[in-house]
């Protein structure tokens, strides 16, 4: 068997080759770790909050914002470490791999107040002026009254297109907040 | 020295190769430069967005949405559609045979197409896998694009088994292993079996990993060890070397994806491993960088006369660059200051722009007018080079330096907003930069079309014309 002469010597070895490689370093690797279970103290999410977190896919806020606190003192103001079991039963899991934005493993400790979630999604500079954050105007509607019922989020007049019209948070904003509101990290039993 | 179509009686379509693989390397780079200039404006608008947050405030231009659709379209859309469509000729021509089947490739083009389209619509209106970098597209876009990879590889293994001569050169070793290695990744990452939690983030670090490693960095290898010999009209310096850096690749590139997630929760074996086998990359890298680079060497002639040479070498340069950046940013040091910012962006670009980009647009310019017998105009490919070249490096060093900017001030303490305050003049070069790379695609553009093959292709005799053997 020559490889310079064979192609099928060269293409069999890589294929078969790399399909090892990937068996070890990923496959079973993923395999040994799949069925972490998750922590005592982890609350399930609300149905609410679970349609949450399928707008925050959709609108690829995982992006910007990780879900990975490192054991390294830069991380501190996001929380405890993440472990294994923060991700148990996530599909997918939102590590993310950039901070454009800060980290939201526990971001409901940090900000609780669903008002500033409910303003600074209808448009992030309404409360952090200098903010690079997209806003999400469509999942709000703006009303000359509001109804009985509704969510009147507080913005400031000049964030309003229509003078004296109140802003309304539609079913989608309320569920990212409540998905928000539920990203608070679990204690870890030592 | 230059020719032009019409002008020029010495210039003709290439006698030797076969008309209908010139046709199906042409419809696939044609193809590729539509997704190049919907990518890279994708890529444009995003950039715009940081600076103007509240512009086009619309669902489907938002920033999330838009990025997804930047990264995917140039991955399957340009880089993946222009590599093959330049490999499928270099499997033919180094094999001394015709394509297999071009109408095959043309329904894999067909495909691949279909599934660019489907996947700039759906992740458009928020239709995702999620921020799962490079496999955000839903299965059945992904199904689309999986069928294209088996048949264009089927197409070209048997290309290269009926091929006229014995020999089974370098560069079909890259192009048949990068068909397999995408195939089994590609699969890889869309079974859901051991996806779930932690599984789903190994998974995810060796995705992306070697999406870009043992794809594209393998075509693009590959096409090299035929056009760089091809342009400078000499042998690459080392065979045993460009067998070396193949092996090495697919023994450390695999191995090397949990270090995009370090200090996580992943295994720490399988992090200390993937930096350790970061270092290795050294191996592969400097093999077949050095290995090019020396090819290089004594042929300032060519650089000058050539238009196609520049950009293969400015391509190599990079490859060089970018993988050893890439083993720094792999340890544990840097990492604590590197990670999560804007550094990891500089870091992608260099890489598939200055290195994939312009392997492609070298190997068009210097394989294209060879086959079709028809020149661009060399001010307009001069243009399309330096608009690039100052473009991304603009590009590369602003996003570089807002990285460490935030790094710097995450690591200091201060409020998060200060990071942002710190990169923010960064993204404005960033974003000129990004003018100059989409003005460059778009003179791209104008320099294929006249690249395209003429009538005279079809109408070439058979006759033996004087043309250097490839």
């Amino acid at each position: 068997m020559n490889f310079h002469t064979s192609h099928r010597a060269v293409v069999a070895f890589a294929f078969f080759g790399y399909l090892v490689l990937t068996l070890l370093i990923a496959i079973l690797p993923a395999e040994s770790v799949k069925d972490t279970p998750g922590l005592p103290g982890a609350a399930a999410r609300s149905a609410l909050a679970e349609q949450g977190r399928v707008i925050y896919l959709r609108e690829g806020c995982g992006y910007c914002h990780t879900q990975f606190v490192r054991d390294l003192p830069l991380d501190r103001p996001y929380g405890r470490a993440t472990v294994a079991e923060d991700y148990a039963n996530e599909d997918p899991p939102l590590a993310g791999t950039e901070r454009t934005g800060p980290d939201l493993s526990n971001v409901a400790s940090r900000q609780p107040s669903d008002t500033w979630h409910l303003l600074h999604l209808y448009n992030p500079r309404a409360v952090v002026p200098q903010s690079v954050m997209p806003g999400f105007p469509w999942y709000f509607e703006e009303k000359a009254a509001a109804a009985p019922g509704d969510v009147v989020v507080p913005v400031p007049a000049r964030f309003v297109s229509t003078q004296g019209h109140v802003v309304v948070a539609r079913q989608e904003a309320r569920a990212l907040v409540a998905y928000l509101l539920s990203l608070r990290q679990p204690e870890v039993q030592r | 020295m230059v020719l032009r179509r019409g002008q020029d009686p010495t210039l003709r379509p290439s006698a030797i190769a076969d008309p209908a693989t010139v046709r199906v390397t042409f419809e696939y780079l044609a193809c590729a430069t539509f997704w190049l200039l919907v990518g890279t404006g994708a890529g444009l608008l995003d950039a715009l967005k940081l600076n103007w947050p509240d512009a086009l405030a619309v669902p489907w231009l938002s920033f999330g949405r838009v990025r997804p659709v930047h990264t995917n379209t140039l991955f399957w859309g340009w880089s993946s559609m222009a590599l093959v469509g330049l490999a499928l000729y270099v499997v033919a021509r180094t094999s001394r045979a015709p394509l297999w089947s071009p109408a095959l490739s043309r329904l894999s083009l067909a495909l691949w197409n279909a599934a660019a389209a489907a996947g700039l619509v759906t992740l458009s209106l928020g239709v995702t896998r999620g921020p799962q970098e490079y496999r955000e597209w839903v299965w059945p876009v992904a199904l689309l694009f999986a069928a294209g990879l088996v048949l264009n590889g089927v197409n070209a293994y048997m290309t290269a088994s009926t091929r006229a001569i014995p020999e089974f050169y370098i560069s079909n070793w890259y192009i048949l292993g990068a068909f397999c290695f995408l195939a089994i990744l590609f699969t890889a990452g869309y079974i859901p079996l051991y996806e779930r939690g932690l599984g789903n983030v190994v998974i995810q670090g060796y995705y992306m990993h070697t999406a870009v490693g043992m794809w594209f960095t393998m075509l693009s290898l590959g096409v090299s060890y035929y056009a760089i010999p091809r342009i400078l009209g000499r042998p690459i310096y080392s065979y045993a070397l460009g067998v070396l850096g193949f092996w090495t690749n697919i023994l450390f590139y695999t191995l090397i994806g949990a270090h995009h997630f370090i200090f996580s929760p992943v295994p720490w074996w399988l992090q200390t491993t993937a930096i350790l086998f970061s270092v290795g990359m050294m191996v592969p890298v400097w093999a077949g960088g050095g290995n090019l680079l020396l090819t290089f060497r004594g042929t300032s002639g060519v650089l000058q006369r050539s238009y196609a040479a520049p950009f293969l070498l400015a391509g190599i340069v990079a490859y060089v660059l970018v993988s050893t950046q890439g083993t720094l940013e792999a340890f544990r040091t840097a990492n604590v200051y590197w990670h999560f910012t804007n550094f990891t962006v500089g870091h992608s670009h260099l890489s598939m722009y200055g290195f994939v980009s312009f392997v492609i647009w070298g190997a068009a310019y210097g394989l294209v007018p060879r086959l079709t017998g028809s020149e661009p105009n060399p001010i307009l490919v001069g243009i399309h080079f330096w608009l690039a070249l100052v473009g991304y490096v603009v590009y590369v060093v602003a996003i570089s330096i807002a990285g460490v900017l935030q790094g710097f001030a995450w690591v200091a303490g201060e409020a998060f907003i200060r990071s942002v305050e710190a990169a923010q003049p960064m993204w404005l070069w960033r974003t000129a930069g990004g003018v100059l790379m989409v003005a460059s695609h778009l003179v791209f553009a104008v320099n294929l079309w006249a690249m395209r093959p003429g009538r005279a292709i079809a109408a070439m005799p058979a006759a033996p014309a004087v043309e250097a053997s490839a």
